[in-house]
């Protein structure tokens, strides 16, 4: 007993400077732009910063614009990127050689540039579209429209989700495999049984980080979005920076927050679940 | 306890300090005694600290790459001069923390913290006046400032002498002039060629750079009396709905039916590919990327009467710092014809002085130019200029 609350104190003596650290740096800064939220413009207490996140039109089309791009970019990323650790995974050749070396190129380029990159590429009078026109066609919009988002979404988070997928892959055995082959499995059967199972808490992990990565996004849409609607990031400096309602941009913040915390929430639940599943 | 410890440090840093000096002394072979040594050379110490350590004042400014470019040039040309004077820079690039820097002085200043470390700050108008209302600049006089002499009289009694407008600079039409042969002179010809040009102009968006913002504004004032331009009260915004008609009309006419890319160098690089031919511009950055080829050399500007707004860049002291001195010096350098000759070989700009002063040379280069452009000082309602305009035009 003695020996189990020493063990105890000595426990929360390591968890202590974290918490604190997490607490200044993430938590206080919530609670206070919480309360910088509810101050209204007569400078009361109440909900009207909220009020007008869902009346405003403009602010409107940005939350759903923002979700658009958000959950339109989840899913292509983690298609994409399951497909590439999957291949990776179980295919060999020269092909998987070089994407195994070459694809995580775009991790090591600056954001701003690359997004300066996608704009030279997509352009109105970019590359591709001069390409195209040798062979008489015209480029669709991109660049300053939501697919010019999408795209540079695309290019920061497919590689870094890739290797999070493919170490998950990584760490399933052949054996369990070659077993289940053995036995008499097909291939759609070994992947929905065996490995759709062993990956899905690194898969909960990956849209996990590029949900948030995407929501709170600046640079790329600052520079490739369209005016309006805008994403919540880019809307947020303007009315902080431009329009100087600090308590507007409190309470889009906490509002971004909040819909990160949904997420967080499942994600948090699944790994609760887990480690009481546990002996 | 505590006490005794620091006393015996005082104490031994003393002797410490004693006995080099003495061993300077004998070294020297000075025949006085260590203590007199001492005291004779530890003023000439502090002397000669002060001249090898010396006053760094914080210069805060914002604005485009260029501006940014000018004061590295200058900087050094004022510090090989005046050994005594450090200036650090303090870049704050445009549209994105200007408006902080002002609130840290004031901020600064009604916590009873001098200047918040904020010697020499650089901004337009709109902040000079401000300012004024919170008593926040120093009021400069030729005493202090020798230069100021040389500064157009009515433009520092237009700011009440809290400012050194050292550098002007226009909004002007650049276009393309193998399309366009006969620029527009007057902004209902402007609108005029946007309409039969469709996706031919553009303009940034306002609240990322002044030459959109010139575009907006000059707009909504247009039929407007002319007094209306330097008049703040927020009564006169409703006479703004015929003016934001006319942008958001405007709208699907312009570069990609209704684009306006983000800040002054979104518009110029529009117009650098070829995918449009006029876009409203500063005409410093016009001059600087024709002069480096980074602009085609069918390049040209034209500016419309009555003008888009522009006018001085301001040079502001705060009140409260205590390094005064060493400012005024840098001021006056500034406004040197020399700096200013600079200025305007690196800017493109007008000079902050009077053209008299500056050398011939650079006086012929500015026949016939005209001023070109209106000083608009609408104050805070800028700020609500740029909200209406994202609500109106871009989420049409």
């Amino acid at each position: 007993m003695r020996k189990e609350v020493k063990m105890g104190i000595f426990g929360l003596c390591l968890v202590i400077p974290s918490f604190l650290l997490l607490s200044v740096i993430v938590i206080i800064p919530i609670i206070l732009s919480f309360f910088e939220s509810l101050r209204d413009e007569s400078g009361g207490y109440g909900l009207s910063r909220y009020v007008y996140l869902f009346t405003d039109e403009g602010m409107r089309a940005n939350i759903v614009f923002t979700l658009q791009v958000t959950i339109i970019s989840c899913v292509i990323v983690l298609a994409v990127s399951y497909a590439l650790a999957v291949y990776m995974r179980f295919s060999t050749g020269r092909l998987v050689d070089l994407i195994r070396k070459t694809y995580m190129i775009p991790i090591f380029i600056p954001g701003v540039i690359a997004t300066y990159g996608l704009i030279n590429l997509l352009g109105n009078h970019g590359w591709l579209s001069r390409w195209l026109l040798l062979f008489g066609g015209t480029l669709p919009r991109i660049i300053f429209d939501q697919k010019g988002i999408i795209i540079a979404n695309l290019w920061f988070n497919i590689p870094f989700t890739t290797m999070l997928l493919s170490s998950a892959l990584a760490a399933i055995p052949n054996a369990v495999i070659e077993s289940a082959k053995d036995i008499g499995a097909g291939r759609l059967r070994i992947f929905f049984r065996i490995i759709m199972p062993l990956s899905y808490k690194t898969f909960l992990v990956a849209v996990t980080f590029v949900f948030m990565g995407v929501i709170g996004s600046f640079t790329a849409p600052f520079l490739v979005g369209p005016n309006a609607p805008q994403m919540l990031g880019v809307s947020m400096e303007q009315v902080f920076s431009v329009f100087q309602e600090r308590e507007q941009a409190a309470a889009i913040s906490f509002f971004t927050f909040l819909l990160c915390s949904v997420l967080g929430y499942f994600y948090i639940r699944s790994m609760v679940k887990e480690e009481t599943a546990r002996p | 306890m505590f006490r005794m410890k620091k006393r015996f440090t005082v104490l031994s840093a003393l002797a410490l300090s004693f006995g080099i000096l003495a061993g300077c002394g004998t070294a020297n072979n000075n025949s006085a005694g260590s203590a007199a040594a001492g005291g004779s050379s530890s003023p000439a110490a502090s002397n000669s600290a002060s001249s090898s350590a010396p006053v760094e004042i914080q210069f805060y400014f914002t604005g485009s790459q260029n501006v940014k470019n000018l004061w590295d040039q200058l900087t050094p040309m004022f510090e090989e001069k005046n050994p005594d004077v450090k200036v650090k820079l303090v870049y704050i690039p445009s549209g994105t923390g200007a408006q902080p820097t002002y609130d840290r002085i004031l901020a600064a200043k009604q916590a009873g913290k001098g200047s918040g470390g904020i010697d020499l700050y650089e901004d337009g108008l709109p902040v000079v006046t401000q300012g004024q209302k919170d008593d926040l600049w120093d009021t400069l006089s030729t005493s202090s400032v020798p230069n100021l002499a040389k500064v157009d009289a009515k433009t520092m009694q237009d700011v009440a002498n809290l400012a050194v407008p050292y550098r002007s600079s226009a909004v002007v039409l650049a276009y393309n002039s193998e399309k366009v042969t006969t620029p527009p002179r007057t902004l209902d010809e402007v609108f005029d060629w946007i309409k039969k040009n469709p996706e031919r102009f553009a303009y940034n968006d306002p609240s990322t750079g002044g030459s959109g913002s010139s575009f907006v504004t000059t707009t909504l004032y247009k039929d407007l009396p002319e007094e209306a331009i330097h008049n703040d009260d927020p009564a006169i915004m409703k006479d703004w709905d015929k003016g934001f008609a006319t942008l958001k009309e405007l709208g699907p006419y312009l570069y990609g039916k209704g684009i306006y890319p983000k800040k002054n160098q979104g518009t110029l690089d529009l117009l650098t590919s070829g995918e449009v031919d006029m876009i409203p511009a500063w005409s410093d950055m016009v001059l600087e990327q024709l002069d480096k080829g980074q602009l085609p050399a069918t390049t040209k500007m034209q500016q419309i009467t009555p003008g888009f707004n522009g006018g001085p860049t301001y040079l502001m002291v705060p009140k409260l710092s205590d390094k005064k001195e060493a400012v005024y010096k840098f001021l006056d350098f500034v406004l040197s014809p020399e700096a200013q000759t600079v200025m305007i070989k690196t800017m493109h700009g007008f000079p902050g002085i009077e053209l008299t002063n500056m050398p011939q040379d650079i006086q012929d280069s500015f026949k016939g130019v005209s001023e070109g452009f209106r000083n608009f000082n609408v104050g805070e309602l800028s700020k609500e200029i740029n909200k209406r305009w994202q609500s109106d035009v871009a989420a049409q």
